[in-house]
């Protein structure tokens, strides 16, 4: 009995003190006056809160979520029917599902600067474009909304790909075969069966994506030129250059709630399907 | 379908690897523009001849070694007592922290140091970004150890203890060689993760604790240039290397 | 387990390989310094120099506000001088150990921010302006110049509050240190009007982005631009004719700092007109060091970009360093504009 307890121990004091603490100092700066160079400074105040409903602080945490719907939404898209070839190839499942997984291994700044790579004004596509005498001056495809969005599905693909897969892998083949012997064509049986049946998948995947994309920093800031303001960069500018520790606190604080309510829903979910 | 599904999968992973790729071949372009001219290595010359970039590399690897061993350390003891007896609030914890918004963690690690070092009068350093690394790790390895230890039966510890084994040598000679394929995956995830991750290091970086990601980023700030081709070249190889082994080491 | 006191060992000779010598820690500007100023300097003292760069006050503040940055020698621009006193993170310089000091440029010797030289040592000075490429015709000549449509997602200006914001003022006829709020607030309208119009906010960075085309123009400060130029004769710059800012980066030592000595002597070596001279010259920027001038080439010393004439120089106004309240004001638009 003992020894599960100094076993256990060490996690506990690590993440008290190196997750629990900071989280909680953060929550305590967020009732704060800013310092006037940086830092904080006595009055407590409801004013940072009160500075979320402000309309321009509002509208980055509405186009947060939209930029990680849309995220997700594409992922979902792309991802469902390499799930869907991955489960039902006979030969060589692990060798396509460690290709899919292997971006995720190399570096995720790489994988974002190879984007910045081919977007950018003098990149690849648009030298290639204008080799081929398709357009005369350079596409602005870089430092905007799709850049960002194109940055942020490539990076999270993967972890739609696997839970999907996870599911339909697991799928009882003589289901979607009843379909076709009741006459279903193969687009019906699709979404009719299959979808569905996938769906702990989907939704697994549309979690593990969502939240880090609600959340997403370095994306935004490398290709949207910083005049795509998310809520990541939002946090990281108040505790920089802005200067405003209180507010950038008190808009973590608010993040954390949201990630904190999106996870505990899905988890009660789960745990309900599986009782 | 099936052949639709087929052409699909390769365009699917061509849209993976093929920006990576590019970034490969373009990285022995002896142009600086994405004009080809000539096979060269001289970008690769030059990450060798920059001895910030390879003092950050150096950091790099010290905080990334340091931080897996720590954490896989406490991750897989915690993960076997939890599987003695769970405890919901220490895995709603760890399952919070790696749902955390990357920046939130920075900030708060920040925001704690800071505190700290009002009364203590030190400084960020290379240990305020191993003990962050470590923040976000143990999570990472909890959860792939535990998982390991799901397929082990129970059996296995009371047969051990049957034998005359105490708590400790059970653990020890019967389960921790068990689950070694499963700590060695929990470690080499925690030092991938560690080894890239840029927004919590940069927060609580040090004078003397840039790494490889924070030069990286700095550079692509700058504009894109071959050198971050090379950079991220070498990168993916070695972690391309790394996997290998592990899946080695897993089939073994 | 054999591989794990591997790495353990691994990581103890790590740590191990710290160098003896001292060191001594300076925060800079990115490409302010010769190729060789540091690594002579290290030599000659034997000392070892961990030089990093940054390319905004903001980012240097940032670091160093808490007072336990573990940096030395830092560079800010002067209207951050007062800011830094206040909040007590500076060191007094001791004259005695700066005998390279009356080389300074006379105007520098007294300057209206630190009139005894007792915080700062003033470095470089420089002015801000438009960098352009010569195939936008008619050339840029007026702030205003930057609101036209047809320079779309090709214009970038300065991610600094203050230069961006003074921009906006002088374009509407205002002065450059004006901290009415109303005052304030027309110039954030003047900078959200222009934001479509910008590829991104961004500063020394955009030196590359001019050199190879991405950009056509941008607000930028005189040194920038003209390293930009020295790199591609086909831009130019320009000192706008609305007005425009002079600023002035000093050497200052951080109270934290527990090398005093070392910082002094590397400020004194700085001082010396043989690298300053080298330093100005590389980096072309113009340096406050008088003695150091007159050792610069022909054309560098009378490059109208970096040393303007009489007429011009008239035109600048030097920035006036900005009351909390006021840099509030400033902070929490410069938030505002950026969000939008």
């Amino acid at each position: 009995m003992r020894l599960r307890f100094w076993f256990v121990m060490p996690t506990w004091v690590l993440m008290a003190g190196l997750f629990g603490a900071p989280l909680a100092i953060v929550f305590g700066y967020s009732f704060l006056t800013r310092g006037y160079y940086g830092g904080v400074a006595k009055p407590w105040t409801l004013e940072n809160y009160q500075r979320l409903f402000d309309p321009l602080y509002a509208t980055i945490l509405l186009r947060s979520f939209i930029m990680a719907f849309a995220a997700t939404g594409l992922c979902l898209l792309l991802a469902f029917p390499a799930a869907l070839f991955i489960s039902r190839s006979v030969k060589h499942k692990n060798l396509y599902l460690q290709l899919v997984m292997l971006p995720f291994w190399t570096s995720f700044l790489v994988r974002t600067y190879a984007w910045l790579f081919l977007l950018r004004d003098t990149g690849l596509i648009n030298t290639a474009l204008q080799k081929l005498g398709i357009i005369h001056s350079p596409l602005p495809l870089l430092y905007n909304d799709g850049a960002v969005l194109l940055g942020l599905v490539y990076a999270y693909l993967p972890f739609m790909v696997l839970p999907i897969y996870a599911t339909l892998e697991r799928l009882d083949p003589s289901l979607p075969e009843a379909a076709a012997d009741l006459g279903a064509r193969p687009w019906a049986t699709l979404l009719r069966v299959i979808v569905p049946l996938a769906r702990p998948g989907i939704i697994a995947g549309a979690v593990l994506v969502f939240i880090p994309c609600l959340g997403a920093f370095l994306t935004p800031d490398l290709l949207g030129g910083g005049r795509t303001v998310l809520v990541g960069n939002l946090v990281q500018n108040q505790f920089t250059t802005g200067r405003d520790w209180p507010f950038g606190s008190a808009v973590s604080a608010l993040l954390m709630l949201l990630v904190t309510l999106l996870v505990w829903e899905f988890l009660r979910r789960e745990t309900e399907h599986l009782s | 379908m099936k052949r639709w599904l087929a052409v699909y999968a390769v365009g699917f992973l061509a849209f993976l690897h093929l920006p990576l790729l590019t970034l490969a071949v373009f990285s022995f372009n002896s142009s600086r523009f994405t004009v080809w001219e000539h096979f060269s290595l001289e970008w690769y010359r030059a990450i060798f001849r920059d001895p910030q970039l390879m003092e950050a590399t150096w950091n790099s690897i010290i905080i990334a070694v340091c931080a897996t061993l720590i954490s896989t350390v406490v991750g897989t003891l915690c993960a076997y007592g939890l599987w003695k007896r769970g405890s919901r609030v220490l895995m709603g914890t760890l399952y919070l922290s790696l749902v955390t918004p990357e920046i939130v963690t920075g900030i708060s690690l920040l925001a704690l140091f800071q505190w700290i070092f009002r009364w203590l009068h030190w400084h960020l350093g290379l240990y305020t970004v191993i003990l962050a690394h470590v923040a976000f790790s143990i999570a990472y390895v909890v959860i792939v150890v535990s998982a390991r230890l799901r397929t082990l039966s129970r059996s296995l510890e009371e047969a051990a203890m049957d034998l005359g084994a105490n708590e400790w040598g059970a653990f020890c000679y019967v389960i921790l060689p068990a689950l070694a394929p499963g700590i060695v995956a929990g470690a080499l995830l925690a030092l991938t993760v560690s080894f890239d991750d840029y927004v919590i290091t940069s927060m609580v970086a040090g004078v003397d604790s840039e790494t490889l990601p924070m030069v990286i980023y700095a550079m692509a700030r700058r504009g894109a240039s071959p050198v971050i081709n090379a950079i991220s070249a070498l990168v993916t190889v070695f972690i391309g290397i790394l996997i290998l082994i592990f899946e080695r080491v897993r089939e073994a | 387990m054999n591989r794990r006191y591997f790495l353990l060992g691994l990581a103890a000779l790590a740590g191990c390989s710290r160098d003896s010598r001292p060191h001594l820690n300076v925060y800079n500007w990115s490409a302010y310094v010769a190729p060789d100023t540091i690594s002579n300097f290290e030599a000659e003292f034997g000392v070892r120099v961990r030089y990093a760069t940054y390319e905004s006050n903001e980012e240097m503040l940032a670091k160093v506000v808490t007072g336990n940055s573990g940096w030395d020698v830092v560079f800010p621009t002067y209207t951050r001088l007062k800011p830094m006193l206040d909040y007590g993170l500076l060191q007094p310089l001791r004259h005695e150990w700066l005998p390279n000091l009356p080389n300074l440029d006379p105007r520098f010797r007294v300057p209206m921010w630190d009139r005894e030289l007792q915080w700062n040592v003033p470095y470089m000075w420089f002015g801000t302006g438009i960098a352009y490429s010569r195939s936008v015709q008619p050339a840029p000549r007026r702030w205003a110049d930057l609101w036209n449509t047809r320079l779309k997602g090709r214009l970038t200006m300065l991610d600094d509050p203050e230069d961006m914001l003074g921009a906006c003022l002088k374009k509407i006829g205002l002065s450059f240190n004006a901290t009415n709020p109303g005052e304030l607030q027309r110039a954030k309208q003047e900078a959200l009007a222009q934001k479509p119009l910008l590829q991104a906010y961004l500063n020394a960075e955009v030196r590359d982005q001019l050199v190879s085309g991405d950009v056509l123009a941008a607000q930028l400060w005189a040194t920038t631009a003209q390293q930009a130029i020295d790199a591609d004769p086909n831009l130019a710059f320009a000192y706008p004719e609305e007005g425009f800012p002079f600023y002035c980066d000093c050497a200052v030592i951080l109270r934290e700092s527990e090398r005093p000595h070392l910082a002094h002597q590397f400020l004194n070596y700085l001082l010396r007109p043989k690298v300053a001279a080298a330093a100005a010259d590389y980096t072309r920027v113009a340096t406050a060091n008088g003695t150091a001038k007159a050792l610069l080439p022909d054309s560098t010393r009378n490059c109208p970009t970096l040393y303007p004439p009489e007429e011009v120089f008239d035109r600048g106004e030097w920035a006036q360093p900005l009351t909390p309240e006021a840099q509030r004001l400033r902070d929490r638009i410069w938030t505002e504009i950026k969000s939008s």
